[in-house]
This record gives C-alpha cells, sequence and structure tokens, in this order.
C-alpha cells in the first residue's frame, strides 16, 4: 500500500460499539486529496458508511470523528476535529466541529477518521489506544455532566488520554443534545444523543503514534508567520470581548434576534453586552490547544461557577427569550454546558414555545417571555424529558407539528435546525446562506453574513450580488472545516484559497493551488448536498419560516426590513444556478463528472440523479 | 462662479459627489447625473450613472428629461437636485417623496416663498410631456406644473415632518451656491454634529461610550475618533446603512457606529 501524505495515516478506525470490534478503512490518497479532512472528509465517510434511510438513533446509524492533515501540527487554531452523523433534529447530514487536545490525541491514536456504530449492551466509555479498542462501563458516569465524565475518567485512567463526551441531555435522546471535550461542544445537530442512542456515554483517545508533515521546517516557517498575524487587528475582537461583542452592534443595526425572531433591537441589550458584563463578571480569558487567539471569555455565575459566555448562547438565552438579566442568561449557559444542550436550539426551541404559551397555544402559564426563572425551568425540563421538556426536547419543528395552531409559522428552524443569532430580515445574503445550508440554519458552514456586513451591498435587498457572496462564503467555510482552521483567523487571510493551499502543501507535500481546493469546496458542499438527496431531501426544505417572509421589520432609519417570498425564490434559484444545479436543486450529471463525485463514490448509485429522476 | 460647480471641494470631496452621495444614502433606485455634453464630471461614486444631456442650452426641462429617460422603469418618481446644494439634508429628499400621493405628479418645496423645481419630486411618467414641452420650445418648468398636479410643500408643511424640523430646521437644503461668496460662506460653516458609538474592540477601555464629533464624511469622523477604515472596521449609518466608504457624506442628526468587520459569532 502506497505511503500516506504527510499529515495523513490514510485510514480509518471503524468500531463496532455492540461486540467492540474493529476494524480499519483504508484511505486512499484520491479521496483524502478530494476532501481533505473535517467536514469534508466526513461527508465522504457518511456516503460511504450510513445506510440510506437509517434511523439516525439506530445502532447501524455511524457517529464519526474526523481529524485532518493540519491536527497535530504547530499551526494556529489547527487543533480541531469534526463529529459527522446523520442528526436526530433535522435527519440530514450534521457536521459539528469542537476544539483542543482530543484532536490530536485522537488522530495520533493513527486514524485519520474514527466510525462508531452499533449500540453497547450497556452504558460504557470506548477507548482507543492506537489499535486498541475496548470499552469499559459507565454506570457510574451515567447522569454526570461531559465535564465531570471528562474529570473522572483522566483521574482514573491517566491525564494522556483524552476524553469526548455526552451529558444527561444525549443520554435522555435531546434531539440537540452536544458532544464536549474541555468544554468546548460539538453543538449542533444532536450529536450527542446519537452517541447517548448507543449507550456510550463517552469516547477516550490516547496518542500512541505520530505522524509527520512532508516539509516540516517549512510547516514550523509557516506556523510562526501565521501566529505572527494572528495577533493582529484582524482578530483583536476575540481576544478582547470574544464574539459576546456581536451583541450591542447588532442591536444597533437591527440583526439581533428578540423575543422568537418578532424585533430585531432588544431593551435590555447594555445589560447583556459584553462591554458591560465583562466589566462585572469576567474572570478570565482561556484558548483551545495550539491557539494564539483565546477567544474564550470565563465569566462568574451568581452560584460562583466559571461559565464560558459567547454571542450565540447570549443571544439564544437573552434577547430571544426576552430575557435581559445576565446572572439568569449565564446561569441558563452554564446549565446548558453541564446538561450538554445545543444553546441555540434550546434557546430557540424555548422562545417557539413562550410565543406559543402567551398565545395561549400551550398549557403553560409559567413560561413568558422575559421570565428568568421560567427559562431556567424550561433548561431543567429539557435536559430530564419531563413535562412540557419531552416535547420541547424534539426540537421547534417536530413539537409546532404537534402543537399545530398555526405555530409552524414562527419556529425559526431551517430543516429542523434552530437559527442562529443572524436576523434574516436584515442580512438578506444571511437569509440565502441559512435557506440552502445542507446541515440546516448555520451561521457557520455559510459565513454569509460577511458579505451583508461588507457594506458593498445593501443588506435589506437580496439579489444576485448577494447570491455569489453567499456561494464564495460557503465554499470558504467549506475549506476552513475540512482543513481545519478556527473561522476566526480567515481575516489574518489576503488571498484565502491560495494561502490555505500553501499550507496543505507544506504538510501533505502536494502540489494543491487556489483553483484546486475552489474544486475541493464545490466537491465538498455537493456531496453534503447528495447524502441530503439521498435522505429525502426536497427544494421545499431550502426555504425560511413563514415570519421571515410575511413579516417586516422597521428600521429606525425608517426603511423597512421585508424578505418578501418571491425575493427569496429568487434567491435560491440563482443559488442552483451559481451551483450548476438544476431548478429542483438536483445536480445535473455534468457536475457530478465535473467534481468526480461518481467515481468518488459519492452518488453510489442512490440519489434520484442516477436513477435519472 | 468662475469653475465648475460640480468640481468645486467639499472639505476634501467636491459638491457633486456630496450631492449624489445625500442622494444615494436616501433613495432606493438609481442615482442618475445628467451632464453637459463635453462636461468633465469629478469622480463619483461607481454605483453613480451618467447621461449626457443631449442637447445644450435647453434649460432644466431639457435636463429633466435625460433623467427621467435614464430613470425609466425603475422607478415611479424621482427626486431632482442641482449641483451647487451641499446642505442638502436626506430628510428633505425623503420629505418630498413621501408627498407623492397617486393624484400627484410633481412635489414642489416653496421655501421662503419660492418655488424650487430643481428640489423637487416628479413622476417619470412625466416623461413624454416634459419632451413635448422641450420640443415646443417651453422651456421653464413652470409649463410643466401648468399642466400636472403639483403638490407644493411651504415651509410648514416641510417643517412637519419631525426628521426634517430636527436635522434641517432652517430649510438650507435648498441654500444653493451662485456667487462665490456665497461658496466661500457655505464653507465657512461648522460640519454637522455626529453622534459616534464604537463597539467591542473598538471602543476605549472596553466600555461603548456615545461621542459627538463634527464631520462632513465618514472619514472625518473616522479619523476624529482616530480610527482607521481599513478592512477590519465598518461602519453602519443610522443603524441602517454598513459602509466603509470615507466620502459618504452626512448631515446633521446622523448616527455612526463602527463595529468589527468580523462579525463571526
Amino acid at each position: 500500500m502506497a505511503e500516506p501524505p504527510g499529515g495523513y495515516f490514510g485510514r480509518a478506525l471503524v468500531v463496532d460499539l455492540a461486540d467492540g470490534r474493529s476494524s480499519v478503512k483504508h484511505l486512499e490518497e484520491r479521496v483524502l486529496r478530494s476532501f481533505i479532512g473535517g467536514a469534508g472528509l466526513g461527508a465522504w465517510l457518511m456516503h460511504e458508511c450510513c445506510p440510506a434511510g437509517v434511523d439516525p438513533l439506530a445502532p447501524e446509524s455511524p457517529l464519526i470523528f474526523v481529524f485532518s492533515p493540519l491536527v497535530g501540527t504547530p499551526l494556529t487554531t489547527s487543533a480541531k476535529f469534526a463529529v459527522v452523523a446523520k442528526s436526530p433534529l433535522t435527519g440530514r447530514l450534521t457536521d459539528a466541529l469542537a476544539s483542543s487536545h482530543f484532536a490530536i490525541s485522537g488522530k495520533l491514536t493513527g486514524h485519520d477518521a474514527i466510525v462508531v456504530h452499533g449500540c453497547c449492551p450497556a452504558p460504557s466509555v470506548l477507548m482507543i489506544d492506537g489499535e486498541s479498542v475496548s470499552t469499559i462501563p459507565a454506570d457510574d458516569l451515567w447522569g454526570l455532566s461531559a465535564a465531570e465524565t471528562e474529570t473522572r475518567l483522566r483521574e482514573r485512567m491517566g491525564p494522556a488520554w483524552r476524553v469526548a463526551a455526552i451529558g444527561p441531555a444525549g443520554e435522555r435522546g435531546v434531539r440537540y443534545a452536544t458532544i464536549s471535550h474541555d468544554g468546548r461542544h460539538a453543538g449542533r445537530g444532536g450529536l450527542g444523543a446519537v452517541l447517548g442512542s448507543k449507550l456510550c456515554k463517552a469516547v477516550m483517545v490516547k496518542a500512541s503514534r505520530k505522524v509527520a508533515s512532508a516539509d516540516p521546517s517549512a510547516v514550523l516557517g509557516a506556523a510562526r508567520e501565521l501566529r505572527q498575524r494572528s495577533f493582529g487587528q484582524a482578530t483583536a475582537k476575540y481576544r478582547e470581548l470574544g464574539t459576546m461583542a456581536n451583541l450591542l452592534a447588532f442591536n444597533a443595526i437591527s440583526t439581533l434576534p428578540t423575543r422568537n425572531f418578532s424585533a430585531a433591537t432588544f431593551e435590555d441589550a447594555q445589560a447583556l453586552s459584553a462591554e458591560q458584563v465583562a466589566e462585572l463578571r469576567q474572570v478570565a480569558r482561556n484558548s483551545c490547544a495550539s491557539c494564539s487567539i483565546g477567544c474564550e471569555h470565563l465569566y462568574r455565575s451568581r452560584e460562583g461557577k466559571q461559565v464560558r459566555m459567547e454571542y450565540e448562547n447570549v443571544f439564544a438565552l437573552g434577547p430571544l427569550c426576552g430575557v435581559g438579566d445576565p446572572d439568569f442568561v449565564i446561569a441558563a449557559s452554564g446549565r446548558c454546558d453541564e446538561l450538554g444542550l445545543d444553546t441555540i436550539s434550546t434557546g430557540g426551541t424555548i422562545a417557539w414555545a413562550m410565543e406559543c404559551a402567551e398565545q395561549g397555544l400551550i398549557d403553560a402559564r409559567w413560561l413568558r417571555f422575559g421570565d428568568g426563572n421560567a427559562l431556567l425551568r424550561a433548561i431543567e425540563e429539557i435536559g430530564a424529558r419531563e413535562g412540557l421538556g419531552d416535547l420541547l426536547a424534539e426540537g421547534s419543528r417536530f413539537a409546532s407539528r404537534m402543537v399545530g395552531q398555526g405555530s409552524e409559522a414562527f419556529a425559526a428552524h431551517v430543516k429542523g435546525l434552530e437559527l442562529p443569532g443572524y436576523e434574516p430580515r436584515t442580512l438578506q445574503a444571511m437569509a440565502l446562506g441559512l435557506a440552502v445550508n445542507a446541515r440546516g440554519a448555520d451561521h457557520n458552514r455559510s459565513g454569509a453574513y460577511e458579505a451583508d456586513l461588507s457594506g458593498e451591498h445593501d443588506r435589506l435587498r437580496g439579489g444576485e450580488a448577494h447570491v455569489r457572496a453567499a456561494i464564495e462564503t460557503e465554499d470558504r467555510a467549506a475549506i476552513m472545516d475540512s482543513l481545519i482552521l478556527c473561522k476566526f483567523l480567515r481575516g489574518v487571510f489576503a488571498d484565502p484559497l491560495a494561502e490555505w493551499a500553501q499550507l496543505l502543501n507544506k504538510v501533505t507535500g502536494w502540489d494543491a493551488d487556489a483553483d484546486e481546493l475552489a474544486t475541493t469546496a464545490q466537491r465538498i458542499v455537493m456531496t453534503k448536498r447528495l447524502f441530503n438527496l439521498r435522505e429525502g431531501w426536497t427544494r421545499e426544505e431550502d426555504w425560511l419560516p413563514r415570519r421571515f417572509l410575511s413579516e417586516s421589520l422597521q428600521m429606525d432609519s425608517g426603511r423597512e426590513a421585508s424578505l418578501p417570498p418571491e425575493r427569496l425564490e429568487s434567491m435560491i434559484d440563482g443559488y442552483y444556478q451559481g451551483r450548476g444545479l438544476k431548478r429542483n436543486g438536483l445536480p445535473t450529471p455534468e457536475l457530478l463528472d465535473e467534481l468526480d463525485l461518481v467515481t468518488l463514490g459519492v452518488d453510489g448509485g442512490q440519489s434520484p440523479v442516477t436513477k435519472g429522476d | 462662479m468662475g469653475s465648475p460647480k460640480a468640481a468645486l471641494d467639499w472639505h476634501g470631496s467636491t459638491l457633486l459627489r456630496r450631492v449624489t452621495g445625500l442622494a444615494q444614502r436616501t433613495v432606493d433606485g438609481p442615482v442618475v447625473v445628467v451632464r453637459a455634453l463635453g462636461q468633465q464630471l469629478p469622480e463619483l461614486h461607481p454605483s453613480v450613472e451618467i447621461v449626457d444631456d443631449a442637447r445644450q442650452g435647453r434649460g432644466p426641462l431639457q435636463g429633466l428629461a435625460a433623467g427621467l429617460a435614464a430613470v425609466g422603469a425603475r422607478a415611479e418618481v424621482v427626486y431632482v437636485s442641482s449641483t451647487d446644494v451641499p446642505l442638502l439634508h436626506p430628510a428633505f429628499i425623503g420629505r418630498v417623496l413621501t408627498g407623492f400621493g397617486q393624484d400627484v405628479d410633481v412635489v414642489l418645496p416653496e421655501v421662503r416663498g419660492f418655488r424650487q423645481p430643481l428640489s423637487a419630486g416628479y413622476r417619470v411618467s412625466l416623461l413624454p410631456s416634459v419632451e413635448a414641452l422641450v420640443a415646443d420650445e417651453k422651456l421653464k418648468p413652470a409649463f410643466l406644473f401648468e399642466q400636472c398636479r403639483v403638490l407644493r410643500l411651504d415651509d410648514a408643511a416641510m417643517l412637519q415632518d419631525r426628521a426634517v424640523a430636527e436635522g434641517d430646521p432652517e430649510l438650507m437644503s435648498v441654500s444653493n451656491l451662485n456667487e462665490r461668496s456665497d461658496y466661500e460662506q457655505a464653507l465657512a460653516l461648522p460640519a454637522p454634529e455626529i453622534a459616534v458609538r464604537r463597539f467591542g474592540a473598538l471602543a476605549p477601555t472596553g466600555t461603548h461610550r456615545l461621542v459627538t464629533v463634527r464631520g462632513w464624511t465618514l472619514g472625518d469622523v473616522a479619523a476624529a475618533v482616530d480610527l482607521p477604515l481599513d478592512e477590519h472596521v465598518v461602519a453602519a449609518l443610522n443603524g441602517d446603512q454598513i459602509t466603509r466608504d470615507p466620502e459618504l457624506p452626512l448631515a446633521a442628526g446622523d448616527e455612526l457606529a463602527f463595529m468589527a468587520a468580523d462579525a463571526g459569532g
């Protein structure tokens, strides 16, 4: 077998939790070069390993940890891993990124990816030490938070082990439960529920091998230079106040989703702002392994706990639920961490429920916008799957279908994934990005807000320029998520694709260029789309909830921010055209050829394309 | 004046750049400059359209016809302005345009008793009427007003609009520069007061605070608060338009919010 390229092992470990057996799946260089790693390689592996039509919570449904050639190099922000599965929340592909030592140790077990399927006979922890794969009982860990689980396991087994674990929410199958490592969550899409369905409390990995870059001294030189650039103005926001700095800025431009997206400014934004809360409550800054930016800002809760606060936590548990008291928002965020809940989906689902309760559509008189105690109670019930929480644990899409009475119109999700803190009516390139992305409503796989906030387009009048921008930012995100590099680093690159190709070449020994990465990006985006197609996606899923298309927002400037359905439709048409898709969203056979998807085994004969539909 | 008005300096910009910029930030549709044949124009924002006035010496109605033809089907109504009104306020434009009901063809401010046809609103569908008048050598706007439905807005009517009353209480929007002395007098006026906020890492000592500075353009204000308008910074004008154009013209009552260009969350 040919030597794998630099930075790779050329293999994926496949583990069956039912009997603890494992095997190795060889990864050809052609596949590695076509998908790189992370989200891209994960999407390819899902085509390979996930049976069509499988229930996401069935034993046959795989959960895949994917690393990348940059992991373990000195390149800043490269200690990241992707977790990929079929989402129990959306029924579509989901990939989430998390950071730090698990990425490095996971890769240095000697594998570019770890595929987990099957179901443990009893609650267990999966341990991977090189080729050695075993499980240990997890009865004493079941019910603990991911952080406590991690602490106990490392105390028991030694600090060389790194742990990715689920909290009680994952154990109970909350459809937006997370997997977390060192306090950082692979948050979106319910990956924690997938692992929980396998009765697997945690995955432990221990480094046992090394992998060299093709040109280690060149990588070291590039790492030094990149590190230096990472200290500049492009990342200042993340160092100084973290992503929470978005809150007041977004409020000032009518882009802060408030009370279930019924408004875009929040009267208590100042009280929740990083500028104000940091003075009172910030305890420390922190960073992931191999990161020179240090975007994590820890705040002290009323109970004295340290909680990692970011914009998405604060928006979702604050303005989106009408809660303006930082004590409640910090406490809510901390509790979501302990239970292992995606804060965006938690806040989004609770906000929907608050609106239902206020309209009398559900019998929950205790649940009101702005009530911090109600917010905390809702989170507890979701985590425990008790009372109203049992319904809310299914996510806003399912819950709104159950409740009916018009509540689906204001369930703010796309494909079942709740919207992040970017108001679509005032960021219309982002509106398109949210609607068409494979994962659902997501601000990381689509970075289209960059275009809205660039000053180059009118963010309230989506059109052709917004379509082009949405495609470009989605492509760049696909590459960053596959390399894997943190998106907070993106501002340091003047010519991203060309510079990323150079970094990749130094590690792998390839001769990739910007054009190749542009094609790779399209391939990755299309691979995800093809997976979804296989699983039943139709064009109707690429859309936004009725609230965004029927209700307008009044700006202080006097302009009205509205997104008429025909404008969104036109932008989606433009997106499909720009992506080489037919009007129904299916790729043409020519596109599949151009991207080598059939020869790479992506189409697999399962999609309507090859069936001739 | 001694030199073409369009290119006259206005605090580091030009009169025409300023007036077209004020129009651009106020209207939804195209901004069209009608120039005399052979006229040199200063640099303008790339989105400003330039059309030639095919026949010289035909007065404002010929220019109006050229402008209406250029706009075409892209708008129902237009605001028409001369070049030499550096104190034009966006609220004034807005007030004129909101005067268009279904039964109005022209919204005509009458400031201090004088009609202001070059600071007025016109329905695009008037083009045939305008062209007919020009062909008939009836070159004064008054001929047009005789044959269409005109809404006259006197000072009181203009100032009923709160934004106009706050931003342009003296209705200086129509003050044009006929003589050199007019220009020099206007140039000596203090720049408008602009409310400025900075967010996140751009705010001193980590707290955002509202300050008031004077400036004619975004570049002026950015310099006044010591912020470079580079790729890492954007400004939001009145909570709406996002920009980093240093020549963006500002007017009294404007608010600017500076924030990091990277909105990753």
